[in-house]
């Protein structure tokens, strides 16, 4: 993949904080239009807080976050929803008591879109994600930990985003399930061309899946390089892989 | 997702004896804390204004012991009979039953509300028992936007229903405007209140939300007490306008209704229009509500009660919806207030306590928060019941307390505890809150 001129999000020395704990320290990010981007960190590292800055949720300090060129650092968080940009939260955080047909028309909600174009989204997310439809009149929370992480990602496609991140997709996941997720993102990347965010624990998964991906360490990002080659990284490897989650 | 309560059952059974003794001590403890001043002390102001003080120990042995029996009594029947098992006790077959009566439920009781004046023309004091019924179902039905749908939860309600009450009654007396012009500006004047009150509160959620919103009410309350000049302060406002038939007065008089229609006049009349206008501005409540959840907006109340985060990431913005939910509910407490006021001929402040908000309040909750047929019922148990154990007088708190700590315990989720989805492929498909409990992947 060759990065185009102007990358799709471009973050530049961002640093945000919780009260006096600085949690990224000068994070320079690019990610390209119709890439998958992996993100991968110990815990505490700052991916998430990465994620939720570019949301807006902790405000970035100092630093920039460009998407399609145009600063969106001070844009108010629920007006990057209309951006285009799509988030599927950690730890899914669909809406419990409500169905499955609401929480995905609550993704839709959010942008402007025509009933054709809500319809034919739905009809691409069942294509995905099958069991969505077989559930769809159950209520959210009486799914499975894999049919709500599915629900999570549906929703998010609802508001047909450009941009889609993704926090920690496996999260307590059975292997195999996992599996369906990354092959959804894969397969949702290469058909319809949609960039991907994906932050990760699962490191094997995540930079097998990704064109390119970038490792935090306290809040810094300390490499970078294609997936095939971070994988190959010794320093890697130790870290991330043999002393954690074997493929 | 069915075996599991199965098993949890039988672990609590057997693990009983000392739980339901430990439970019972702890309960008898407190109560021996609460009541060893409240009644195991007795003052008095002696002959000469000194004070007396005797012990009556004996009695507070015996409400202690009262406590430690009823809470083994509680536990018991809470293990026995209580939520967990209650899906075995009752068969599919009746469940089935239940789902299909439940769809006739709402028509049959609208029909039967519809007819309650021509059914007791002649009885006054149930068509008065009915109005006062109604006020609190379109009170609960405005509060549940706030609390039932938004999940806000909201002690001052009755702030609201006493700007209603208070614009209408004002207005009318000051400039003389009609009920109809009066009507929707006390709305207007309400949700603008509700505004007010929302904005301060909008990082607050829960108990904290609750402290402030209680403080609301009783702020409105003082200064409707303290407004001498505006609002008469505790002597109220009097001699409110009655409301008139789209400008044809309900009286004796030659421009009567009765008049008119050359029927002979009976006090009745008057009585059996404040009963369908009621029943009518309840009904514009229902409406609204129902209407209002099968679009964004109602959407974006109920996911604001489920996760806020959530509802952020997905481009909704959390201030004008909690707003539009605060001054939505309020202004159905407002339009309940116009009418208050206008029924009752007399405000004071004595109508605007916190008890009325906590009433609201538990009738929104006892009938299932979200759900509008509950909210109904709920509010004839409540209002209704309160005078069926009027015969019981000092003792119709505590069968009332008992009644409700009962319910909970049956139905914790209330009456009706299942809510209806608003985005359906096909078909409409309600789904059992017993079948499909929160949250366990």
């Amino acid at each position: 993949m060759t990065p185009a001129s102007t990358p799709l999000l471009a973050i530049r020395g961002l640093r945000a904080a919780y009260g006096k704990i600085e949690a990224l320290k000068g994070v320079d990010v690019a990610i390209n239009a119709g890439e998958i981007v992996a993100l991968i960190g110990a815990n505490g590292a700052g991916k998430s807080t990465l994620m939720m800055t570019i949301f807006g949720k902790p405000r970035a300090r100092s630093g920039q976050i460009l998407y399609e060129g145009r600063d969106i650092t001070d844009v108010p968080t629920h007006e990057i929803a209309h951006l285009r940009i799509a988030q599927s939260p950690e730890g899914r955080r669909i809406f419990p008591r409500m169905s499955v047909a609401e929480n995905l028309q609550m993704g839709a909600d959010a942008t402007e879109c025509t009933d054709a174009e809500r319809e034919a989204t739905l009809e691409r997310v069942f294509t995905l994600f099958p069991r969505l439809k077989e559930r769809y009149v159950q209520r959210g929370g009486t799914l499975s930990g894999g049919e709500q992480q599915m629900l999570a990602i549906g929703r998010a496609l609802m508001s047909r985003p450009r941009l889609l991140m993704l926090d920690e997709p496996s999260l307590g996941l059975a292997p195999l399930i996992a599996r369906q997720i990354f092959d959804a993102i894969r397969t949702l990347n290469r058909q319809d061309g949609l960039t991907v965010l994906i932050v990760e624990q699962n490191a094997n998964h995540a930079l097998k899946l990704a064109h390119r991906g970038y490792v935090m360490v306290n809040g810094l990002i300390t490499l970078a390089g294609t997936g095939a080659e971070l994988l190959q990284r010794p320093e890697i490897r130790a870290a991330y892989l043999e002393g954690g989650r074997h493929g | 997702m069915t075996a599991i309560p199965h098993e949890t059952t039988k672990a609590r059974r057997t693990a009983g004896i000392p739980f339901l003794l430990k439970t019972a001590f702890i309960n008898a403890l407190i109560a021996l804390v609460l009541f060893s001043l409240m009644i195991g002390i007795r003052t008095e102001a002696g002959s000469d204004g000194q004070l007396t003080y005797w012990t009556r120990f004996g009695d507070l042995a015996s409400i202690v012991a009262a406590v430690f029996g009823g809470s083994i009594v509680i536990e018991l029947l809470r293990q026995w009979i209580g939520p967990t098992g209650a899906e075995k006790l009752v068969p599919p077959s009746v469940q089935s039953g239940m789902s299909f009566i439940g769809r006739y439920v709402a028509p049959a009781l609208l029909i039967f509300t519809l007819l309650v004046p021509v059914i007791f023309y002649d009885q006054r004091y149930i068509l008065d028992l009915a109005i006062l019924v109604l006020t609190y179902v379109m009170l609960g039905w405005g509060l549940n936007v706030v609390v039932g749908l938004a999940g806000l939860l909201d002690l001052g309600y009755v702030a609201f229903y006493a700007v209603g009450a208070y614009s209408y009654a004002l207005l009318a007396t000051n400039f003389g405007w009609s009920f109809w012009v009066c009507l929707p500006l006390a709305g207007i004047l309400a949700a603008f209140w509700g505004m007010l009150l929302g904005f301060p509160v909008l990082r607050l959620r829960g108990d904290y939300l609750a402290i402030v919103t209680l403080a609301f009410g009783e702020i409105i309350r003082l200064v409707i007490i303290n407004w001498q000049s505006l609002t008469g302060g505790p002597n109220g406002v009097s001699g409110i306008p009655r409301p008139t038939f789209f400008g044809i007065p309900l009286d004796n008089s030659d421009d009567g209704l009765a008049a008119k229609l050359g029927i002979e006049y009976s006090p009745t009349h008057r009585i059996v229009f404040l009963f369908y206008l009621i029943l009518a501005l309840a009904l514009l409540t229902n409406w609204v509500t129902i209407r209002l959840r099968r679009l964004p907006i109602g959407r974006a109340w109920e996911a604001l009660r489920e996760d806020e985060v959530a509802c952020r990431a997905l481009g909704i913005n959390t201030t004008t919806t909690k707003l539009t939910a605060f001054a939505t509910g309020a202004m159905f407490g407002g339009f309940a207030g116009a009418f208050f006021a206008t029924r009752q001929g007399f405000i004071s402040p004595e109508s605007f306590t916190f008890q009325e908000s906590a009433l609201v309040l538990a009738i929104v909750v006892l009938g299932g928060m979200g759900s509008q047929l509950g909210v109904a019922l709920a509010a004839l148990a409540m209002i209704g019941g309160f005078e069926l154990f009027r015969s019981l007088e000092t003792y119709r708190m505590l069968v009332f307390g008992m009644a409700m700590v009962l319910i909970m315990i049956w139905r914790p989720r209330g009456l009706i505890g299942h809510r209806a989805p608003t985005v359906y492929l096909t078909k409409a498909n309600a789904i059992s809150s017993d079948l499909v409990k929160e949250g366990h992947g």
